[in-house]
């Protein structure tokens, strides 16, 4: 069976710099969480922006549920069931959360549809319900994505890719935000996560890969890395092996 | 010391021009708001739908705003096809400073065609109208300044209620506030920002038609008014339409006050007195900030 979302050996960059992905590839099952974690400039990023079109890949392949989606924006993207939350803050912060969540329904032509998913994601996000009309950019920043969660889920995604979502919030919306992130899952929702957070992040997900260098550099159960002793003295804030020098006197 | 009557009129006319201020304003804080771009031939389209409603009426004789039905979708359609045909295709990286060259380049482009089509000499519409005036507590009020008060409101409700109330509207405030996440939402940025171009530019059109009612115009005439435009958009915070809409009122309510003690030209330096303050001391705009309520 199919992949909910493959890349394969995927080429990316940005003008004419030197390519940031160089050969990637990751597959998500529906159902489960996919943690990406890696150094800064690994290219965690950028792996979401070619999954969600945002950005086209050089060379390589983009499948959704096995058909060839390769070079297609983020709108016919979002019409295959890929929908990508982006890192920091992205709500129209000049909009009232009721415009955002209903924007995250442009493409929905049936109104009855649109308003089903309305109840939905004010069922799933108590904080939509309640804070309807107000501008999204006062709200705290995990409300704030929540609202992009919520924006996120109104065309029932079938792939969701949450880039950092913990960033910048307090450990109680860290908390809530992941919370929301098993419900994706158990929903059935396959999640492709990118996480600065990697011990929170690999702890929550099924599976989990260590991107170096534009490439997937190691990857399985995401409960063998977090055990794995060489990734917790890289990214999971272990005991480094390399000796430190002397303090000083 | 100026009469109760005069400091009256003085109010009416500076809301009456503040009003129209406020619309053209509009259209050129909606351009940064878009893209980014500093639309310096606004006010040479804004003198060309004047010179348009004057060519209508001296030519073929009829009101001058009905060359509105002919000049808005006309500049919707230039605005559109200027925004997708040459500013999309600057660099992003250097867009704002571009966009100041591309624009002034179109300025100057309209100005001497106008030149050329009817030349430098001054023309004025002789409107059958154009003397009345009605009287409002003492105070004498020109008709035309009320019928371009009028356009002014009506283009300014119309441009709120399409982006408050409609689709296309959200999708616009979308792409001004984070383009990539509305395109995520499935929005296509680059059609509604050649969309929202357009209709920057038609807002110059009813802006211009309705100046010509009470204004001698001349081709480079828009070297005039774009000084006042830009500083109404800053002071009004960049990007802000109900920011630029204050301001304009109130720079026009200014300035139309102290032309009684200062005369036509000095009052003019107030909206260059107020873009040092505003970029002195509140770089942002008085009225716009982090949370600006855009729309």
């Amino acid at each position: 069976m199919a992949s909910e979302l493959e890349l394969v050996d995927i080429q990316a960059g940005y003008g004419r710099a030197a390519p940031v992905l160089r050969g990637l590839s990751v597959s998500v099952e529906a159902g489960t969480i996919v943690c990406l974690v890696g150094p800064n400039g690994a290219g965690k990023s950028t792996v979401l922006k070619v999954a969600s079109g945002l950005l086209k890949p050089r060379s390589g392949r983009i499948l959704v549920r096995g058909v060839d989606v390769t070079g297609q924006g983020p709108q016919q993207m979002l019409a295959s069931g890929v929908a990508h939350v982006l890192q920091g803050h992205s709500v129209f912060r000049e909009m009232t959360v009721a415009e955002n969540v209903l924007l995250g329904g442009y493409t929905l032509r049936d109104r009855s549809v649109l308003a089903k998913r309305v109840e939905f994601v004010k069922e799933v996000f108590p904080v939509v319900a309640d804070r309807w009309n107000s501008l999204a950019g006062l709200l705290s920043g995990g409300q704030q994505k929540q609202v992009e969660f919520a924006r996120s889920l109104m065309v029932n995604p079938r792939v969701v890719l949450l880039d950092e979502p913990s960033m910048g919030l307090d450990p109680k919306a860290t908390a809530t935000v992941f919370d929301q992130v098993v419900r994706m899952r158990d929903a059935g929702t396959a999640v492709l996560l990118v996480e600065q957070n990697a011990r929170r992040a690999l702890e929550t997900a099924d599976v989990g890969c260590v991107l170096d260098l534009g490439r997937v550099h190691l990857s399985g159960p995401a409960s063998d890395l977090l055990a794995d002793p060489r990734l917790g003295e890289l990214y999971l804030g272990g005991r480094p092996t390399v000796p430190q020098p002397p303090a000083r006197r | 010391m100026p009469s109760g009557a005069l400091l009256l009129q003085s109010v009416v006319l500076g809301l009456l021009l503040g009003g129209l201020y406020a619309l053209l304003a509009a259209g050129l804080t909606l351009y940064f708001g878009i893209l980014r771009v500093v639309m310096i031939a606004h006010s040479a389209f804004l003198i060309l739908a004047a010179y348009l409603a004057w060519w209508s009426h001296t030519r073929l004789g009829v009101d001058p705003l009905l060359s509105l039905v002919v000049s808005v979708p006309l500049f919707f359609c230039i605005g559109v096809g200027l925004q997708r045909l040459l500013l999309a295709r600057l660099r992003p990286a250097t867009l704002t400073m571009m966009s100041v060259l591309l624009t002034f380049a179109i300025a100057v482009l309209i100005e001497g065609l106008l030149g050329y089509a009817f030349t430098g000499t001054q023309r004025r519409i002789q409107l059958g109208y154009g003397a009345a005036s009605i009287g409002f507590f003492g105070a004498r009020i020109a008709v035309v300044k009320l019928i371009a008060f009028g356009l002014a409101a009506v283009a300014l409700l119309t441009l709120y209620l399409l982006l408050k109330k409609t689709t296309f509207g959200w999708a616009l405030r979308a792409t001004i506030q984070h383009r990539d996440a509305a395109r995520l939402v499935g929005i296509d940025t680059d059609r509604v920002a050649g969309f929202g171009f357009g209709i920057g530019l038609a807002t110059a059109a009813v802006g211009g038609t309705a100046l010509s009612l009470d204004t001698t115009i001349y081709p480079s005439l828009h070297w005039h008014w774009i000084g006042p435009l830009m500083a109404i958009i800053v002071v009004g915070g960049l990007g802000s339409v109900p920011g630029a809409a204050a301001a304009a009122m109130l720079l026009g309510l200014l300035q139309s006050l102290l032309q009684i003690p200062m005369g036509t030209t000095w009052a003019q330096t107030v909206f260059y007195l107020a873009l040092f303050a505003t970029l002195a001391f509140r770089p942002q705009g008085f009225f716009g900030g982090r949370l600006a309520q855009r729309f």
